[in-house]
């Protein structure tokens, strides 16, 4: 019966990851509230707006749903679908227990990241569907964005996978049971600050958000989509940046590992939003940076940083005769 | 990123409206208007004289006038017939209370209630009159600034030392505002 | 002008864009074409008069007197600036006096409303570099917690947060007490205390840094040949300021510094913005420490609009708003209305310059180099 098995567990896991994800959009306004001297959400739910994600959801759902005239119908309406099931399906390889992941595959990593690049073609997809100036040079700038910072990012992750030697997340958890990775002197540093600046990259967070550049662009590849298909990119956005916090955790932080006084499952999550907090923090921070200052930045900056690390890292392997 | 953690930890500086008000100053200029009666005779201000309809700069304000008997308090024997005040261009110069040389208009420190349609915003002399006499109830409700202390701040011979007025008084008593 | 176009591939064709009325960034309804290749700028036009109110013709149906109100909103971000560089030039025009503590009063309310018109610049600096969901919205929300103790010391001295009404033709409307006058002096150090975590979040970051630095450079000659005003042109290596030039007021009396800087780029704009408002600070400190005894209006207490009448005469008085010279040109015909009044408006000026400014840049260094003009389309369009 392992097919059921598999079929509750992701459902659980679902219902977990878009629970948080919800409340993931309140922590954010909160937080971001207190950082400029505010309140944030107050009186949705009496106190402190925790009914907050359930009005912006209802409010979505009830708005209008336009399509601009010579959009590209299919594409159109595909592209929120497109960027939001790649995110959620990265949840599945997420190991939250001994052993324990939805999907438990030898190349569980690989399939992640395979995941987290098809969310960003549903992201170009909707600028170029949109039949809009402004969304064509957004989706324009994410291409150029997305294929540029693929390599770091791989070339970063691939670290711990080289210090386990294999590509199975819930191994590469196993691994770090005495230390994580992000502990790992010099290397492990290193390879975390390259994959959390290329992550950020990624996911169009600030500084990096010149894709939805709301100045310039005046909200650049959604700029079209109004009602749910806004809430999907909306909550397909914050999925997305949950379940790369996710491998962020699991790959560096070391999962599920934890004193023994919270069940493993928890750790997990504590981390996530730790690491999550952590992209709020930098993101409410800093201005953006432009495009050719950030191709700049991975190409020059990035990129030899993160081959130079994998190959530290390869020859401290071979010096240490295996896995640590 | 430092000054994003401090701020953080410091208290918010929102004000929660509805439920916490905060204390106007004495001449709040925010409010509405009204046509004042003297608070010993209970005969309106108001003398019709239009000073305030010429010198309204979005032109506002008309203003009819009749001739009746003479004010106990010898103030003049004109009254005003109708008063119109369209508060929907109003730009809250208070040149019209400036001008006005009885402090008949003045502003007051409550807020308008609201209307519902445009036409609540035409204040009528009725409406006017009506919020004179809520002042009357409660004096502190009036704006500082009437017609006659605006003159008197903005006097000639104000501060000079021939004049024995402190200066640059206001008259104590009253702690601003805050 | 710009000799290197960094156009990157020629068979590209040209986008056009109109970064429209309707724009987050463009600082009011201001309409800016743009053709681009890729993200380069090949052309950008700007396109004006979306807020025209039509005040220059509105003001010879209206007497002098009712005119003050009027001309605060113009330029709404600065407008004690406005309805002062109209009362001055009224009075050059008909010969008024202004005793000294009115004048000194004036000043007082003017420093003031720069400080407040910075704050708004930088904070919407930030939204246009940072955006609306980022770095952009935290710096705007620290100008304007900052802005909100100014606009509530107005309200105490004068009725309204804003468009305070404060300037008559002869003098000052309200006085100040010795309490607001030392709250005055806290205000000013409390703003120049705030500029310390302002430049943490902006020319400490590597990021604003790299987003202004060498963007929108407007060379000497350019600047004084296209008629920019104000910060602008202090940015690009010329020292001229109203203030110190052709001074009204209390300020031939007052010590102050005219910050320049040379580069004539974004930076450079900040950086001038930022020492004005420290130079505000200092002025405000000075202005309620040498503050006159006496009166602050001089002429007969205002009756009928009507008495008001001017000979027949011209003058063009010109005064520094936080944008640039604001000049008022006048003609008398001797009636209580002007038969012409004319307005130099200062965003107006500066505007101009970006046609010459933009081929070359990324799009968005045309937002950075329009947040660091600091146009206020209310000026533009009068």
């Amino acid at each position: 019966m392992n097919w059921l098995l598999t079929l509750l567990l992701s459902i659980a896991v679902l219902g977990v990851a878009m629970t948080c994800v919800a409340y993931l959009t309140w922590l954010e306004r909160k937080i971001a509230a207190r950082m400029q001297n505010r309140i944030g959400p107050f009186w949705v739910g009496y106190p402190h707006g925790w009914l907050q994600p359930l009005a912006d959801v209802a409010k979505l759902i009830i708005k209008e749903d336009i399509t601009p005239k010579n959009a590209d119908r299919v594409l159109f309406n595909l592209a929120p679908v497109m960027m939001v099931v790649p995110s959620l399906i990265g949840f599945a390889f997420i190991p939250f227990a001994a052993g324990l992941a939805v999907v438990d595959h030898p190349y569980s990593f690989l399939l992640f990241l395979a995941f987290a690049s098809l969310a960003l073609l549903g992201v170009f997809a909707a600028g170029w569907s949109s039949n809009n100036k402004y969304a064509l040079i957004s989706s324009l700038r994410m291409v150029a964005m997305a294929v540029s910072y693929e390599i770091p990012l791989l070339l970063s992750l691939l670290v711990p996978a080289v210090l386990v030697g294999s590509f199975r997340l819930t191994e590469i958890v196993e691994a770090q049971q005495g230390m994580p990775f992000i502990l790992y002197p010099g290397i492990g540093q290193v390879a975390f600050v390259v994959f959390f600046i290329a992550m950020l990259a990624e996911l169009n967070k600030a500084p990096f958000d010149l894709v939805e550049a709301e100045s310039e662009l005046v909200a650049a590849y959604n700029v079209e989509y109004t009602g749910m298909k806004f809430a999907l990119f909306y909550a397909g956005e914050y999925a997305h940046t949950f379940a790369v916090c996710g491998l962020a955790a699991t790959v560096f932080l070391g999962g599920y590992n934890g004193p023994a006084f919270l069940p493993g499952a928890v750790w997990l999550l504590l981390k996530m939003v730790g690491i999550f907090v952590l992209i709020l923090w930098i993101r409410w921070s800093f201005m953006r940076v432009r495009i050719d200052q950030a191709l700049m930045i991975n190409w020059k900056i990035l990129f030899p940083i993160a081959l130079l690390n994998l190959v530290a890292a390869a020859w401290w392997v071979v010096r240490s005769g295996g896995a640590g | 990123m430092g000054t994003t953690m401090r701020n953080f930890f410091r208290r918010s500086i929102t004000v929660q409206y509805p439920k916490v008000q905060r204390p106007l100053p004495r001449q709040w200029r925010g409010g509405t208007f009204a046509l004042t009666f003297d608070p010993n005779t209970r005969e309106e201000n108001c003398i019709g004289c239009r000073l305030c309809e010429y010198i309204c700069p979005s032109q506002i304000i008309s203003v009819k006038l009749r001739k009746g008997e003479k004010r106990e308090n010898g103030v003049g024997a004109t009254y005003a017939e109708q008063f119109t005040l369209d508060y929907q261009a109003c730009m809250q110069c208070e040149l019209c209370v400036q001008v006005c040389p009885t402090d008949a208009i003045v502003m007051t420190r409550y807020l308008a209630d609201c209307p519902s349609s445009r036409e609540g915003l035409f204040l009528g002399k009725e409406k006017l009159e009506q919020q004179g006499l809520k002042l009357l109830e409660q004096p502190d409700l009036e704006s500082h600034a009437t017609g006659k202390r605006l003159r008197e701040w903005t006097a000639a011979t104000r501060g000079l030392p021939q004049e024995e007025e402190p200066k640059p008084a206001k008259p104590e008593g009253e702690g601003k505002g805050k | 002008m710009t000799e290197e176009i960094r156009v990157v591939d020629r068979e590209l064709g040209e986008l056009a864009l109109n970064m429209g009325p309707q724009h987050p960034s463009t600082h009011g309804v201001l309409h800016l074409k743009v053709h681009l290749r890729g993200e380069t700028v090949v052309k950008a036009i700007p396109g004006i008069g979306y807020l025209h109110r039509g005040v220059e013709k509105l003001s010879e149906n209206l007497a002098y007197e009712q005119l003050a109100p009027i001309f605060e909103r113009n330029d709404y971000l600065g407008p004690t600036a406005n309805s002062l560089g109209y009362v001055v030039a009224v009075e050059r025009l008909g010969g008024f006096e202004v005793p000294r503590r009115g004048a000194w009063l004036r000043t007082l309310v003017a420093e003031l409303q720069r400080i407040a018109s910075h704050l708004v610049w930088l904070g919407t600096l930030g939204l246009d570099l940072g955006g609306a969901l980022g770095g952009g919205t935290t710096l705007y929300m620290y100008c304007f917690r900052e802005r909100e103790k100014i606009l509530d010391y107005m309200e105490e001295l004068t009725g309204t947060r804003f468009h305070t009404n404060f300037n008559l033709i002869g003098g000052a409307r309200y006085d100040i007490t010795p309490e607001l006058a030392a709250k005055a002096v806290d205000l000013a150090n409390q703003m120049e205390a705030c500029l310390g975590e302002m430049r943490n979040m902006t020319s400490a970051t590597a990021m604003f840094r790299g987003r202004v630095e060498g963007i929108g450079v407007i060379p000497r000659d350019l600047a004084l040949s296209v008629g920019v005003t104000g910060p602008v042109l202090r940015a690009s290596g010329v020292k001229f300021d109203v203030r110190k030039d052709a001074p009204y007021d209390a300020y031939p009396d007052l010590q102050f510094d005219i910050p320049t800087r040379t580069e004539g780029d974004a930076l450079a704009r900040f950086e001038v913005r930022m020492d004005e408002i420290a130079e505000s600070a200092k002025l405000v400190r000075q202005l309620v420490e040498g503050l006159p005894d006496g009166p602050i209006f001089t002429r007969k207490p205002i009756k009928n609009p009507k008495g008001l009448k001017v000979k027949p005469n011209e003058v063009y008085a010109a005064v520094e708003s936080p944008r640039g010279e604001l000049g008022f040109y006048i003609v008398a015909d001797g009636t209580f209305k002007p038969y012409r009044l004319k307005i130099n408006a200062p965003s107006f000026c500066n505007l101009q310059v970006i046609p010459h400014i933009a081929p070359g840049l990324l799009l968005a260094d045309v937002i950075a180099t329009l947040g660091s003009l600091d146009p206020v389309l209310g000026d533009v369009d009068r």
